[in-house]
């Protein structure tokens, strides 16, 4: 950027400082600290209320050697991610792909698919459970109904299709936030190349996968790593999918449905108020986001430069 | 081709709206009648499930999440757009420092320090109040990226510079010349705070014991749970809840989406 020139008197100097300071000041106090308060208090046994007991690493390792729930809930993310990530970027990729050409209803399309994304997980997982019920769900009916199935399949309480529902939750949820980040990088790219491309007789398809796909090349990375880090927090969706209307209950069959920041809310919170524990729970799953968005944005970047 | 990608189009977008659909359908029925089958049309016990809602302190907690939300726009956008003007528009010493630091912050999930966050709020006395899920969007990473990205690009330099020779002082220049231009920027970032604080559900959820201060989500996920599971009352509760984002977000999805494609993700 360049100079602002002699005018830059020490008036002026002294106003970015005071615009940043609101926000500097808020950080510190209220994501700051307590983020540092939460590993002090992860070398505790606490519950809370009582009196603190010193216990150093323990925490960690009973964590990570005697909880094996905590690497089950682990590997539930994991799984739920990889399967409604992928197909959230196809979707969302195609979607933008598709509202970018559209000459008429542009906005239309455009307004009625990112709508999921605003609606209240309170509402999407009471939604989801009544379509999926084994009862009076929407699937069920119709799949015995056409003769797929001779009987009601119990969807939310076999392990796997609850993943898969829930994977289907988020997928559901955010390609329209895909496609809308998708379209801002397509409105980047300049239209000459194109019009180049079409003068050399590429077909669209070719089009698509030669040219549009490598130019928004970042915008998966960015998408790509930010729902990484989003996506090990997932808890709204499998919570009120199972045990958001006053039943208690937790991790849905086989605990299939119980995620990291699940478990942690309930050791911490519901079952339990191990505050020392839930803080070190935490920062593994801090470490853990750290790791997974690393390798991710490895591996994609990388990927793409060959 | 044209027609398979036409109906694969038409068939998302149907995909996408059939729940609410679904949801607005489900609260005009008698709620034993939900588990018979699958109601595609409206019934008629609308006006008895939205009575039941209003008989609860639905009102109350109507007002707790608008005021929350309201809060939390107010504050995380103000204080986003404070220092990406300080960042954007300005040479100083701490400049790149500050913009890393946003950069690495975001990074930082909020999860890590919500016990923490609790036990601070407890001991400053802020515990079952609406504070502590206003208070933790007064310094919202995102949001901070999202206005330096914005001003950046769409603030001419010149418009500052010719300002300042008039003899505007700083945060004149800010309040009356930089905010009209950059309207579709804090309307974009508003809608978004707003959605995310209005749904927000896990904070709420464990600093709020007293029903007097539940906001929607914890109030609904709670609703009806005494005497009887009705779902169609949840439902009814659910689309009061879901009609005014709509709305909000119908009328700013132009400046929204053009909001987004402006500041959000610059390769």
């Amino acid at each position: 950027m360049k100079k602002s020139g002699a005018g830059y008197s020490r008036k002026i100097q002294m106003w970015p400082y005071l615009f940043a300071l609101p926000f500097v000041l808020s950080y510190l106090i209220f994501q700051l600290f307590p983020v540092g308060y939460s590993f002090f208090l992860s070398l505790f046994d606490w519950n809370g209320v009582s009196d603190r007991e010193f216990i150093g690493l323990k925490n960690y390792s009973d964590l990570l050697f005697h909880d094996p729930l905590f690497w089950k809930s682990l590997r539930n993310t994991i799984t739920i991610m990889m399967l409604a990530i992928p197909l959230t970027i196809g979707i969302g990729l195609l979607l933008a792909q598709l509202t970018f050409q559209l000459v008429k209803g542009k906005r239309f399309f455009q307004t009625a698919i990112f709508t999921p994304y605003i609606t209240t997980p309170v509402a999407i997982g009471f939604i989801f459970s009544y379509m999926f019920d084994w009862q009076s769900g929407i699937l069920n009916t119709i799949l015995t109904k056409i003769g797929v199935l001779a009987e009601p399949y119990y969807w939310l309480q076999t392990p796997f299709t609850a993943q898969c529902i829930i994977a289907l939750m988020f997928v559901w949820k955010n390609f329209g936030y895909f496609m809308t980040i998708y379209l801002a990088g397509m409105t980047a790219i300049p239209q000459d190349v194109y019009e180049a491309a079409k003068m050399d007789g590429s077909s669209s398809v070719n089009t698509f996968f030669k040219i549009t796909l490598p130019l928004l090349k970042n915008i998966s990375i960015f998408l790509i790593v930010t729902t990484i880090i989003t996506g090990f927090q997932l808890f709204d969706e499998p919570k009120l999918l199972y045990g958001g209307w006053g039943a208690n209950t937790i991790g849905g069959p086989d605990n299939a449905a119980l995620t990291v920041i699940w478990k942690f809310v309930d050791n911490s919170f519901i079952s339990d108020s191990r505050m020392g524990y839930g803080s070190a729970m935490a920062y593994m799953l801090f470490i853990f986001i750290v790791i997974f968005s690393l390798i991710s944005y490895r591996v994609t970047s990388g990927k793409a430069d060959k | 081709m044209k027609i398979i990608s036409r109906s694969f189009l038409i068939i998302l977008t149907i995909l996408s709206l059939f729940p609410f659909y679904l949801m607005i359908v489900m609260s005009t029925h008698y709620n034993e009648d939900l588990f018979q089958g699958i109601p595609l049309l409206p019934g008629s016990y609308m006006f008895e499930n939205f009575t039941t809602v209003l008989k609860s302190n639905f009102v109350q907690v109507y007002s707790n999440s608008l005021i929350v939300s309201i809060g939390s726009v107010v504050a995380g956008v103000l204080f986003s757009v404070l220092i990406g003007f300080a960042i954007a528009k300005y040479q100083f010493r701490f400049k790149k420092a500050l913009n890393y630091f946003i950069v690495i912050t975001m990074m930082v999930p909020t999860q890590v320090g919500l016990i923490g966050y609790i036990t601070e709020m407890r001991v400053l006395g802020l515990g079952n109040t609406l504070w502590p899920i206003i208070l933790i969007w007064f310094a919202f990473p995102f949001g901070a990226f999202f206005m330096t990205q914005f001003m950046r690009d769409t603030i001419p330099d010149e418009v500052i510079e010719c300002a300042r020779i008039d003899g505007c002082t700083e945060p004149r220049i800010l309040f009356q010349i930089v905010f009209p231009i950059i309207k579709s920027g804090l309307v974009t970032l508003s809608i978004l705070i707003f959605v995310w604080s209005w749904n927000n559900y896990l904070l709420p959820l464990i600093t709020i014991n007293d029903s007097r201060w539940y906001t929607i989500p914890v109030f609904i996920s709670n609703l009806g749970i005494v005497h009887r599971t009705d779902y169609a009352a949840r439902m009814a509760a659910l689309t009061m809840t879901t009609i005014p984002l709509l709305i909000i977000f119908i009328l700013g999805s132009k400046t929204f989406i053009k909001g987004v494609t402006a500041g959000a993700v610059k390769g």
